[in-house]
């Protein structure tokens, strides 16, 4: 059957984070000199992530985190099945979708963070907080966030190619439950 | 007793080299340098941010003496056997520098570039202070981005 399973302001959110979080990061390795634009795409992205949380306590029950962290029986048992070419019709995130969600949320959190610590030595890109901590924890923001501009690439990678790997191999589309919020999913048993 | 006697014998050498390392040395100066660089260029900052109160002859100080600095040759201090492969925390100089001599060199005419206008481009007042640091910024994070470690 047919829900709505994605509400409106959470397909923003994606929307508007996965525009955020591709532009700051191609700014990050190719942007100019002055990063003033990437730091006020850091500062949208804390934002939003903070619309996350509230929602995911809050919000419409697919959008919960209660709803789909699931433990790892469920998701073994989830990721056993994961090449049985047939759609998952999960009402919202499956519980392997839940950890790559968690995963991206946490590591873009991280960034978010970081980023208000460092500072390069270059006197035009410091952190707003860089000030306030000493500089063996600038070092280690700095090193973090790196490595984080790294991990957000693998997990963000890694979440296009399940989207491509349900459509072609599971023949389930994934993007248009995002872009209209209605999903086909399994009826709930009673 | 005599076994810590001669421990300490046969600790002494290390701990001779370890002073007079002349490798150490030169680290020390190039340390030296980018603190003096840092120095002023937070005097600029600073006063560009609205953090230090701006002062003309202070800020036209700061200008010139980084300009003196960028005309100073640093990379003879960047020795043989000083990146981060050879002394591990104790630098930031990244292989680079020594494997691609030639780029780290342009970073440090990049460097001269933009400090060739100073203290002249510091006249202006208080608004002449952005640019500068802009400028002067973007070359430091060019360099750092590919020759310092993170």
């Amino acid at each position: 059957m047919r829900v709505r399973v994605w509400d409106p302001a959470l397909r923003a959110y994606h929307w508007l984070l996965a525009a955020a979080v591709t532009v700051t990061w191609l700014l990050g390795q190719f942007g100019p000199a002055s990063m003033t634009l990437h730091f006020w795409l850091g500062y949208s992205i804390l934002g939003l992530l903070a619309f996350r949380l509230v929602w995911g306590l809050a919000g419409p029950a697919p959008a919960r985190f209660a709803s789909f962290v699931r433990g790892p029986g469920a998701t073994l048992r989830y990721a056993r099945g994961i090449f049985v070419r047939q759609p998952s019709l999960t009402a919202g995130h499956n519980p392997l979708g839940a950890l790559s969600a968690v995963a991206m949320i946490a590591v873009l959190a991280m960034q978010g963070v970081t980023g208000l610590f460092v500072d390069p030595d270059d006197y035009i890109n410091v952190g707003p907080l860089a000030g306030s901590v000493d500089a063996a924890t600038r070092k280690l923001a700095i090193r973090l966030h790196h490595l984080g501009a790294t991990l957000a690439v693998v997990l963000v990678g890694l979440h296009v190619a399940a989207i491509l790997f349900y459509r072609v191999w599971k023949r389930e589309d994934l993007v248009r439950p995002m872009l209209t919020g209605w999903k086909l999913v399994r009826p709930p048993r009673d | 007793m005599r076994l810590t006697l001669a421990a300490a014998l046969a600790l002494m050498p290390i701990a001779a080299i370890a002073q007079d390392d002349p490798r150490l040395d030169a680290v020390a100066a190039r340390q030296g340098y980018f603190k003096l660089l840092g120095a002023n260029m937070g005097v600029l900052a600073g006063m560009a941010k609205g953090d230090l109160a701006y002062d003309e002859a202070q800020a036209t100080q700061a200008g010139a003496n980084i300009k003196a600095l960028s005309l100073y040759h640093a990379p003879v201090h960047f020795a043989q056997g000083t990146s981060t492969d050879d002394l591990g925390d104790q630098t930031a100089a990244r292989p680079e520098i020594w494997t691609d001599s030639a780029g780290f060199a342009e970073k440090f005419a990049g460097l001269a570039a933009a400090a060739a206008p100073l203290p002249e481009a510091l006249a202006g007042g208080q608004d002449s202070l952005g640019p500068v640091v802009q400028s002067l910024g973007g070359a430091c994070k060019a360099c750092h981005d590919g020759y310092r470690a993170k």
